[in-house]
């Protein structure tokens, strides 16, 4: 939380656990916003929102034997945050925002 | 640009090795809401009561026994998750007694879950996860590009893999035994999903998994491959299988994946805070313990070593936060119960575990 200057929104991505868990594939994968076309980046800051991801309350929970654990974190207009969501995610607009930043990090990723 | 080094240390979930983290470590106050969110979860309970799954288990056994039930059959439900994040899916495609589809994810979910249910039934009279008839439910066409199959407590989930790296994983036999044994393992041991326990709990389901397979394939120990995942990976991938029973370490070696991680041996064991501990990697230690044992005792490995492992998850022994030589000693007991203290089986048990170094 150094550089917040520097950071001109981004979404961030770290997959952990699984049952074809491989440490090999386990690193993190960052995509800047300004690599994604205007629209993408409209609909990413819309299914943030929908799922509160900002302001979200912290709910403990233990992951499921070969569920993932998602380290998701999206910094946008300003606001950021990193948080760790196990499967299975039951609410619907938490589990379409992690799918999207999964889609994205693995089509735009690299550090 | 992206600096993957600041952290804003907020957590919404979190893993059970974190919060075991800041039960020892953390200030009063999160220790305290760690240990409670360690308390309520009902997979890390230290303690089986005495009430719990195993009583119906018997009572359900009993009523077998005094044959006033007909022979239980599976009561499955197949849905299509359509490529959506979303379990249970919104369309069943498939119901108990239908014909196949020709959809092959669904199909092979329909069949996987039907393997199961027969091992458990004809080998060891568990009736389903439960061993009260539980009906078993699956999602197939899970999210997009998911490498993934896992049990959310209710139901399997499945994934159609990547297409670059994987396949559908509804196309591994094993991997459906593997996934619907977590069921079972939480309704009687409990093992909490983390470090050795952890490790020990994904063994179970790779034992109990490749024993669906070697079943329905009519394998004996010394003819079955002890591949966990094979046919997951796509051709592009230098690897035969996701795991090796056999030879732990072993089972793929590719450019883009690495080699596979597990150690076969306790001098090898891996310390990590991956993947909950390390619990797909450690788990090559009982699993070559496992296959040792099996091939030691001959024949089939459903039915005597299968046994020992089996009655030495339900024995009141096993519990929450039990390690590899914990349960290395109920399943000598439990050899020494069945087949007699001094009989060949009881000495290949203790002999599998002392070949990976842990007694
Ligand atoms: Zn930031
Ligand atoms: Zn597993």
């Amino acid at each position: 939380m150094t550089d917040e200057a520097g950071c001109g929104g981004e979404a961030r991505m770290r997959v952990d656990g699984g049952f074809a868990h491989l440490p090999g594939r386990a690193s993190d994968s960052c995509v800047p916003l300004e690599r994604l076309p205007g629209d993408e980046r409209a609909e990413l800051t819309r299914l943030a929102d929908a799922a509160g991801f900002f302001d979200c309350a912290p709910e403990p929970a233990v992951a499921r034997p070969d569920a993932r654990t998602y380290t998701i974190g999206l910094t946008i207009d300003g606001r950021s945050r990193d948080l760790q969501v196990a499967e299975p995610i039951r609410d619907p607009a938490l589990a379409a925002l992690v799918s999207t930043v999964r889609r994205i990090t693995r089509e735009r990723g690299g550090v | 640009m992206c600096t993957l080094t600041h952290r804003h240390a907020i957590h919404c979930i979190l893993p059970p090795y974190i919060l075991s983290r800041i039960a020892e470590h953390g200030s009063p106050e999160l220790r305290g809401k760690a240990i409670r969110a360690l308390l309520v979860d009902p997979s890390i309970r230290m303690v089986r009561a005495t009430t719990a799954g195993p009583v119906i288990g018997s009572v359900a056994r009993l009523r077998s026994a005094a044959g006033n039930v007909l022979t239980p059959s599976p009561l499955r439900t197949i849905r299509d998750a359509k490529g959506k994040p979303e379990a249970p899916g919104a369309t069943v495609v498939r119901r108990e007694g239908e014909a196949p589809t020709g959809d092959p994810a669904v199909d092979e979910a329909y069949d996987g879950l039907g393997a199961t249910f027969a091992l458990y039934w004809e080998a060891y009279q568990r009736d389903s996860i439960d061993d009260a008839g539980l009906p078993l439910d699956a999602t197939v066409h899970y999210d997009q590009d998911y490498d993934n199959a896992f049990w959310d407590g209710t139901q399997m989930v499945f994934g159609d893999g990547d297409g670059e790296l994987f396949n559908r994983f509804t196309l591994a036999l094993d991997v459906i035994g593997h996934e619907l044994t977590h069921g079972v393992t939480e309704r009687e041991a409990g093992l909490a999903y983390f470090n050795q326990s952890g490790a020990l709990n994904e063994s179970i389901s790779d034992v109990f998994g490749s024993l669906v397979k070697q079943k329905a394939l009519g394998q004996d120990a010394a003819a079955a491959d002890w591949l966990i995942g094979e046919g997951l990976f796509t051709p592009k991938v230098k690897g035969s299988a996701l795991r090796s029973m056999k030879a732990p370490g072993t089972a793929y070696d590719d450019p883009v994946l690495g080699k596979d991680p597990q150690p076969a041996h306790m001098d090898d064991f891996v310390r990590t805070n991956q993947d909950n501990g390390g619990v797909h990697i450690n788990s090559g230690i009982p699993n070559r313990a496992f296959y040792l044992a099996a091939t030691a005792i001959g024949g089939n490995a459903w039915d005597r070593a299968g046994t020992i492992w089996y009655n030495a998850l339900l024995d009141p022994n096993v519990r929450a936060n039990t390690d590899f030589a914990g349960f290395a000693r109920v399943t000598v007991d439990v050899a020494g119960r069945l087949y007699g203290a001094g009989s060949a089986d009881a000495t290949a048990v203790g002999a599998a575990w002392s070949d990976v170094g842990v007694s």
